[in-house]
């Protein structure tokens, strides 16, 4: 291959897209670094921290597309406390300042100012797609700067943001040139918008693919806006809501059944459930359906919804569905590769799924490979058919409502059902444990999860072995994230090389101790230890002694960052 | 249903967030979480705590939210690990609902409105004219009733006692727990 001029080593490297691949190209030769730096345009960055904004734009001249994440993942959940960090104005300024051509910009669990985005929204005159993912800070003014500045944007997509929505007329800053839409969702708005203004903007968008409306388009404004987009290929309805007048319900019927390419569909955020009916000539083509926040549909009409998707390869749904609809679900979607199953807020009624279900979908789905899976119970029989049933499995994630609780069959742990999957599945990549757990389930993911490379831990284990039984057999780990365990100083520092290889390491309410993260600190320089101290006075050291009620640690090639709120001690 | 409701009135008066939530948290914009706690007790339990508890194994089930009225006042309970967007939609939903009948003066066939559904009697009395395709006076404007013919009304309700009494004149949350029914009748014959 040395012998090939660099114009066709640079032609060969044009099909190779995903990182990984890309990022081995760069380690075969000083050429090959040298030709692949030049022409890779797309970045990902799992942790923001990890490398300098400079650093990247030095290394990649061609750069359009950044992904970057902050938060760790259990920020979702509550546990890293507001301003920790995450901020994207930085890399937005360097990349302004880098003259970067930057035209695609995806951010996860990350703290966006509206300054940000109205740097971004003037910076960059190529700039094409915004993607926000579980971000906050940014206001609806933000949005106005990108809707009114960006002229070629053809994608805006904010999901599960939490946004302060001014009530301002930021749909409306989209100027009457802007055609080029091709995504929009506004889903995790909470404020008014008006319809007119968003209806006019989709009519003029041709290309538009993809819609997801907020709870605050009516029922008369969601038909009048479909009718004008009937090439949607993606749809999430805000808001069905019984509208008085009968005629608008049966124009939204005759709507939906001219939109002939909807394969994905999403929202209910607010529904009446014997509305879903206008939805039913689109479900037969679904391919996607997403009811993860549709609380307002009781099991039956869900069940009622299900029969007619006999095409799903991914569904997102609530638990009032029900252990029986699951069945429904097993005999009717056998496509289903990915399937997701909230926990509803059901008080005072029976438990919503328990280990049944799972079964059912695991005996009628031979293709499912994701599961996320909140459930009452689980059993360890029921694991070790899920795990013949579904060898497949890249991604498993099990949470039982009550986080230690045990077989309910056999009052035993659930060691031996989490080590079926991991000895069935060898392609599997990412686990969440439940229930009540020993340090048995450590060693058997030790010995069999070899691809393993995201473990989500929490409320298990009986002493540091099992700590290490992860560490040490776990070759492809890269972030592992534990709560509320017995682990201790002894598995956190028998084997500090093993972080240098990892993106993230996790730890709270464990048995840490400030003077362990000291030592690793000390050993390790490529790394940040932070360790979070909520309680206490920024000005007061604390004891060696004392144990460390949240540490998260991430390699790094930027060394101590400068913006951590008072609370975040780097080691 | 009325001790339900008394319940909610003597949550209201005990916390201490009661009607001071603040209009730009991003959580609260449509949560009733600072007026109707639900009924079902959250568990504010602190987590470590908590997790001792756990490992002792006493297995408690926290089968209910925890409600995360603003961002400052996230609750320290987290688990199951889902979402704040989720757990926000899902307290809302969980809130109590207190449905009541509403006639229209002259239509034998009456409606039900759940009350908790709305935040003020502003809210209601829009909810009502859009369901009753009527104009119905706002109970705190002094205005007298510009036109008075037969399709302008007022808003009237039955409390415990059993007396009809005019919309408006005690505060939101007093009014929810005296309410039985509500009556829109004619602004000309109050």
């Amino acid at each position: 291959m040395n012998y090939f001029p660099d114009e066709v080593i640079e032609h060969i490297f044009e099909y190779v897209g995903s990182h990984r691949d890309r990022n081995a190209l760069s380690l075969v030769c000083r050429s090959w670094y040298r030709i692949e730096r030049c022409t890779r345009e797309k970045v990902f960055i799992g942790n923001c921290y990890s490398i300098t904004p400079e650093r990247l734009i030095q290394r990649f001249p061609s750069l359009k597309s950044l992904t970057l994440k902050g938060k760790p993942h259990f920020a979702d959940f509550s546990l890293v406390p507001h301003g920790w960090g995450g901020f994207v104005y930085p890399w937005i300024e360097a990349l302004a300042k880098g003259k970067v051509g930057l035209e695609e910009l995806r951010l996860k669990r990350m703290v966006v100012s509206d300054e940000s985005l109205e740097l971004l929204s003037r910076a960059f005159p190529n700039f094409k797609s915004l993607v926000l993912v579980s971000c906050e800070e940014f206001t609806t003014d933000g949005l106005a700067a990108i809707a009114a500045n960006c002229k070629r944007l053809r994608e805006l997509d904010l999901q599960e943001n939490e946004v302060d929505d001014h009530k301002g007329q930021w749909l409306s800053c989209f100027p009457d040139s802007c055609t080029s839409l091709v995504s929009l969702n506004f889903a995790c708005l909470k404020g008014e918008i008006n319809t007119g203004v968003l209806e006019r903007l989709v009519a003029r968008s041709p290309n538009l693919k993809s819609l997801r409306l907020n709870r605050s388009v009516p029922l008369d404004a969601l038909q009048r806006i479909v009718a004008r987009a009937p090439q949607l290929v993606d749809l999430g309805v805000g808001s069905l809501v019984h509208d008085p007048a009968m005629e608008t319900f049966a124009k939204l019927m005759t709507t939906m059944n001219k939109c002939k390419s909807i394969t994905s569909l999403s929202g209910f955020l607010e529904v009446t459930p014997r509305c879903l009916t206008a939805m039913y000539p689109i479900l037969p083509k679904l391919t996607s359906l997403n009811l993860s926040y549709a609380a307002g549909i009781p099991g039956s009409d869900l069940i009622k919804l299900i029969r007619h998707c006999k095409k799903l390869q991914r569904l997102w749904i609530m638990d009032s569905i029900g252990d029986k609809g699951l069945g429904v679900v097993a005999n009717t979607c056998k496509e289903l590769q990915e399937l997701r199953v909230f926990p509803s807020d059901n008080i005072g009624q029976h438990a919503a799924v328990t280990e049944k279900g799972l079964v059912a979908i695991s005996m009628g789905c031979p293709k499912l490979h994701s599961l996320l899976y909140f459930c009452h119970q689980m059993t360890n029989a029921a694991l070790i058919t899920v795990a013949k049933n579904c060898p497949n499995f890249i991604r498993f994630r099990l949470a039982i409502l009550d986080a230690t609780k045990p077989d309910p069959d056999t009052n035993q742990p659930l060691d031996e059902g989490f080590g079926a999957i991991v000895q069935s599945c060898r392609r599997l990549r990412r686990l969440s444990l439940s229930g009540q757990l020993t340090d048995k389930v450590f060693l058997y993911i030790g010995m069999y999860a070899e691809q393993l490379e995201m473990l989500s831990i929490a409320f298990a284990g009986e002493s540091d072995k099992g700590m290490l039984y992860v560490l040490n057999g776990c070759k492809k780990l890269r972030k592992l994230e534990i709560r509320d365990c017995p682990f201790g100083n002894t598995a956190l520092l028998t084997d500090v090389g093993k972080y240098e290889t990892m993106r993230s390491l996790w730890m709270s309410s464990c048995e840490v101790t400030v003077g362990a993260c000291k030592v690793l600190a000390m050993k390790m320089p490529r790394l940040n230890v932070e360790i979070f101290n909520e309680n206490e006075p920024a000005d007061c050291e604390p004891d060696d002694v004392q144990k460390v009620e949240k540490m998260y640690l991430y390699r790094t090639l930027a060394g101590k960052r400068k913006d951590a709120p008072e609370y975040v001690w780097t080691l | 249903m009325e001790e339900m409701v008394m319940g909610t009135l003597d949550l209201i008066t005990a916390s201490p967030h009661s009607s001071s939530s603040s209009s730009s948290s991003p959580t609260t914009d449509n949560n009733n979480n600072n007026n109707h706690p639900s009924s079902s007790s959250s568990i504010s339990t602190r987590r470590t705590d908590l997790s001792t508890d756990l490992r002792l194994g006493l297995s408690l089930s926290p089968s209910h939210y925890s409600t995360p009225s603003s961002r400052e006042q996230r609750s320290s309970f987290d688990w199951p690990p889902v979402k704040s967007t989720l757990r926000c939609t899902l307290v809302e939903k969980s809130q109590i609902s207190h449905f009541v009948k509403v006639y229209m003066e002259g239509i034998p066939i009456g409606r039900k409105l759940n009350l908790l559904a709305h935040h003020n009697y502003h809210a209601l009395v829009k909810a009502l004219a859009n369901m009753f395709r009527t104009t119905i006076l706002c109970p705190n404007s002094h205005q007298l009733p510009l036109i008075s013919g037969n399709n302008v009304h007022v808003l009237t309700y039955e409390d415990q006692e059993g007396d009809w009494m005019m919309v408006g004149d005690v505060p939101w949350e007093m009014f929810l727990t005296s309410v039985k029914k509500l009556k829109i009748t004619r602004a000309d014959r109050c």
